[in-house]
């Protein structure tokens, strides 16, 4: 039995709540509303899909150009366009539903009480796992990041959206602050039940011929595996402080950059930026996280989950 | 849409700057269609980042028809294009597709204008074989092909090996055929005989003025656009082209396109 046991460790592992197979998600905005991808990967083998940033009502986004190819990375200022969340319940939620695997949803708002009605709105929906609330999209002029670089404005729209919804609640961190720690205690203390970052670093790249930046909105959101240093180090300081689960997220594109998360104290992950170039990525990430656990003798992830020694 | 490894056929200079690369793929590009694009990796690693857009050349058939692979046609333009012209054969790659919405093919026999700028010829070798297998009279279609110089002038003896009967040719150095935009001798023609459709691939500008034109002159006209791509299949949304008159709305190069009416985008 003890053989048994090692051949098929325990993957499992437990956010705000949800209990998922194995700990590798795909990030919001990478992973359109899950259907996108069912042709390339089998949707059931993931731990978890984040679903795009849904606002109230639909959101158009920002002009093109809204990417650009950086060393190792990219910039993106797409501006959280989606279909809104009434359309997402009615077209989008009956395919997610039928898989097994749970189902988040990013939402955002331009107000507290926007985000507000829309934590109510999921309340009251079947099929919905739990809300990653985003406080931190870098590309939006209004809400989004505004509540997530000052601990204040972020510790009143997770409060107020607690206090809307009884679902599990993972709060979307920014980088983009000079102490993350700082906003991670304030959405903890407000209630949020897990944490997950980190969101995109702002940047910018510049055509010198034109002179223009190269994306419509000037700056955009930096992805990719450019920024996974910076994205374990955030991690790694907020899992050291925090009371409630954190997954990482920066630049994760294969099964070694998930396990330096998983030991840096993440309880899962998510793979974004590397679903475009990859999309069996997020899969393979599961197998090879399930080989060193076999290969090091370790029956369950848990026992993984922030051993880094200092 | 298939994710597969596959390897390189043959990787040759067509003319200077632009190569000609064929790759094998899985049998079922044999339901690929003209317009249609792919999404190719040039590295493994990581840098970079992420995948280049080509539109399907032609496919490879053995002499049984079976498709053995695709053909890309493609100019050297910067760090991934560099990388891929230093393929060789046997190298594997990694590609995604077909994806993306074809051209419509007319339903009953039609008189047929085809128009490419420099690279934009890519996807309309496929388009006029492709008319061709379905019965089209190719004799009658006309092609237009321009560029900045005779150098960026491709593929005029396939159309005529293929049964093309008339190829015009423009430049805007005069260094070939007739110093002019494609557009010219488009219009002249359109004068003398307008077509059913027009179809086009090629820079912006050149796109803008065939759209106008065909306008002008109430021809449908299909265009297929080039755009920055993040993932090629509707995840991003890095790809977004403005729909006509505005709208609340954008669409997506990769799914809505990269074939569109040229009267549903504001280019």
């Amino acid at each position: 039995m003890a053989f048994e046991s090692e051949a098929t460790p325990d993957l499992t592992t437990n956010i705000a709540g949800v209990l998922l197979d194995n700990p590798v998600m795909t990030a919001s905005g990478t992973f359109g509303y899950g259907r996108e991808y069912s042709q390339l990967v089998d949707l059931n083998r993931l731990g978890a899909i984040v679903v795009k940033g849904l606002s109230l009502a639909p959101a158009k986004g920002n002009p093109p150009p809204r990417i650009a190819e950086t060393p190792c990375g990219m910039l993106n200022a797409i501006g959280l366009e989606n279909v809104g969340f009434d359309v997402f319940v009615e077209k989008k939620l009956p395919y997610l539903k039928t898989l097994s695997t749970p189902t988040w949803v990013n939402i955002y708002g331009k107000t507290i009480e926007e985000y507000s009605t829309l934590a109510r709105r999921v309340d009251g929906v079947e099929g919905i796992a739990g809300i990653e609330l985003n406080i931190s999209c870098p590309n939006v002029k209004v809400g989004g990041v505004a509540f997530g670089v000052d601990e204040e404005m972020a510790f009143e729209v997770v409060r107020a959206v607690r206090q809307q919804t009884g679902r599990p609640l993972m709060v979307k961190l920014s980088p983009n602050v000079t102490d993350i720690t700082r906003i991670a205690q304030s959405a903890v203390d407000a209630g949020a039940d897990a944490l997950s970052l980190i969101n995109t670093i702002t940047g910018m790249a510049i055509d010198i011929h034109r002179r223009r930046s190269k994306i419509a909105n000037i700056t955009g959101g930096l992805s990719g595996p450019a920024i996974k240093p910076v994205a374990l180090r955030m991690v790694w300081q907020v899992a050291q402080m925090s009371s409630v689960p954190v997954v990482g997220i920066g630049g994760i594109a294969t099964a070694e950059d998930a396990l330096e998360f998983l030991i840096a104290g993440a309880a899962a992950v998510q793979i974004g930026t590397a679903n475009f170039v990859d999309p069996g990525c997020a899969v393979r990430v599961v197998d090879g996280i399930r080989k060193y656990m076999i290969d090091h003798g370790i029956g369950r992830l848990t026992e993984l989950i922030g051993t880094l020694e200092t | 849409m298939i994710q597969e490894r596959v390897q390189v056929r043959y990787n040759t200079i067509e003319c200077s700057g632009y190569y000609r690369m064929g790759l094998t793929c899985h049998s079922d590009y044999r339901r690929a269609k003209p317009g249609q694009f792919v999404m190719l990796r040039v590295v493994d690693g990581m840098n970079p980042l992420l995948r280049r857009p080509f539109s399907i050349h032609r496919l490879i058939r053995s002499s049984a028809g079976a498709v053995e692979g695709l053909e890309i046609l493609y100019k050297v333009v910067g760090t991934g294009t560099e990388r891929l012209a230093d393929c060789r054969r046997g190298d594997g790659l990694n590609l995604l597709g077909p994806l993306g919405r074809p051209f419509s093919l007319p339903e009953r026999p039609a008189q047929v204008f085809i128009a490419a700028g420099g690279i934009g010829v890519a996807p309309m070798y496929f388009l006029t074989e492709t008319l061709q297998k379905k019965g089209f009279d190719i004799s009658s279609c006309v092609v237009f092909i321009g560029g900045r110089s005779k150098d960026d002038l491709l593929c005029m003896n396939d159309f005529f090996a293929i049964g093309v009967k008339t190829v015009n040719i423009t430049t805007d150095d005069g260094t070939a055929g007739e110093q002019d935009v494609v557009t010219g001798p488009i219009e002249r023609a359109v004068k003398e005989g307008r077509p059913d459709v027009i179809y086009a691939c090629g820079p912006l500008p050149m796109l803008r003025a065939t759209a106008r034109m065909a306008r002008r002159y109430d021809i449908p006209c299909q265009i297929s656009i080039e755009t920055m791509m993040g993932c090629g299949i509707g995840a991003c949304l890095g790809c977004a082209v403005s729909a006509a008159g505005g709208g609340d709305k954008y669409l997506h190069a990769c799914v809505d396109g990269p074939v569109f009416n040229a009267a549903d985008i504001d280019l």
